[in-house]
């Protein structure tokens, strides 16, 4: 009878023991759980309040949102804007260069003929005003681009004799004989212009000076080299 | 005795369950309720030791039966949107404090048998004494 209650305790206490055991254990798992969320913020507001929080989140969000479709169309208009800026400046440079190559500010090359004038030893040297109506012929005859003894003929140049003619004076620089006058142009046009009756080349040749004209297919008629300066333009 | 076996469960359960894993929050609302009912279970189990009832199969169906009906309740009433929850934690809470009610009544009426008994035991003695010396004269 004893050893039955005997018995009967321990396994009373066991159980209580073990009862014990998961109510702790479970317990500390819960305060675990309860220590680790913040659940007093959430958990101390009426159902109405989440409510109004939860609109208000949902307005700001719609806003930033509205935001950040705003600011993307606005990207995507400076993209628009940008594009057109390279396409704009892409046509101001080539705006430039045709402008630079009508200035003679580079280098151009092109179908043209060659003049190589040289004095006669018995007659009065070639003078600048004979480079002049050449030049002005060539022009006439409709030259792209003349130069003459590699100085580059611009709006500006000058073509003048000094000291009485013993030299000449192109673009400020003195040439010497032989004068090499290239041009760039329609071929025949040009050699018509200063040939034949009244042509200016000829009419050097009659005087006894040594004047020749070659057609060439590829002529290189180098950049104007100084620069032009304005001081009264406004 | 008993409390030697408690203690042991509390620093083993105490032990294990700071390591045991993490659960989501949404079942720790279950797990309150279900805490409340198995410590109201080991409160009864204490105090039907102490009135000399105790039976292990009721202890046991009670332990679990409670927090799994605890639980239920729970689920049932969020799903109907009513609190049923506090009406099983005021019954629990309730009767923990009538198990410690018995158990405390129990242990202060122990106390105040033995502080009697030495009284008792000291006015013998008294009244022996005063008898000797009486005796003496």
């Amino acid at each position: 009878m004893i050893e039955k209650m005997k018995k009967g305790k321990i396994a009373m206490t066991i159980t209580i023991g073990i009862a014990c055991f998961a109510l702790v254990t479970v317990m500390m798992m819960q305060f675990k759980v309860v220590n680790e969320t913040d659940i007093t913020a959430i958990e101390d507001m009426q159902e109405s309040e989440l409510k109004t929080e939860l609109a208000n989140w949902k307005t700001r969000y719609e806003e930033i949102d509205a935001q950040y479709q705003e600011t993307t169309q606005r990207i995507e208009e400076y993209k628009n804007d940008e594009a057109s800026n390279n396409e704009a400046s892409r046509l101001v440079q080539e705006e430039l260069e045709q402008t630079n190559t009508l200035l003679g500010l580079t280098d151009v090359h092109g179908e043209g003929i060659v003049i190589t004038l040289k004095s006669g030893s018995d007659a009065a040297a070639i003078s600048a005003d004979d480079l002049l109506i050449i030049v002005n012929a060539l022009k006439f005859a409709g030259a792209e681009a003349i130069s003459i003894n590699d100085e580059r003929i611009i709006n500006t140049t000058d073509i003048v004799d000094i000291l009485d003619g013993s030299f000449i004076k192109v673009n400020g620089q003195r040439i010497l004989e032989p004068y090499v006058i290239k041009v760039i142009g329609n071929q025949s046009h040009l050699e018509s212009s200063v040939t034949g009756n009244g042509g200016k080349v000829e009419e050097l040749q009659t005087l006894g000076h040594t004047a020749t004209i070659e057609k060439d297919n590829d002529i290189t008629i180098g950049k104007y080299n100084g620069e032009i300066e304005t001081k009264y333009i406004e | 005795m008993i409390f030697i076996a408690i203690l042991i469960g509390c620093i083993l359960g105490a032990i294990l369950g700071l390591n045991a894993p993490m659960i989501s929050y949404t079942y720790s609302s279950y797990l309150a309720i279900a805490i409340i009912a198995a410590l109201d279970s080991v409160f009864g189990g204490i105090a039907s030791v102490i009135k000399k009832n105790f039976d292990l199969k009721i202890f046991i169906s009670g332990f679990f039966g409670n927090a799994i009906l605890a639980i239920l309740l729970t689920i049932l009433g969020q799903k109907l949107n009513v609190d049923i929850y506090l009406a099983a934690i005021v019954v629990f809470v309730w009767r923990m404090f009538m198990n410690l009610g018995t158990i405390r009544r129990y242990y202060v009426e122990k106390w105040s048998e033995i502080i009697k008994k030495k009284a008792s035991e000291k006015s013998k003695n008294r009244k022996e004494e005063e008898t000797a010396k009486v005796e003496e004269k």
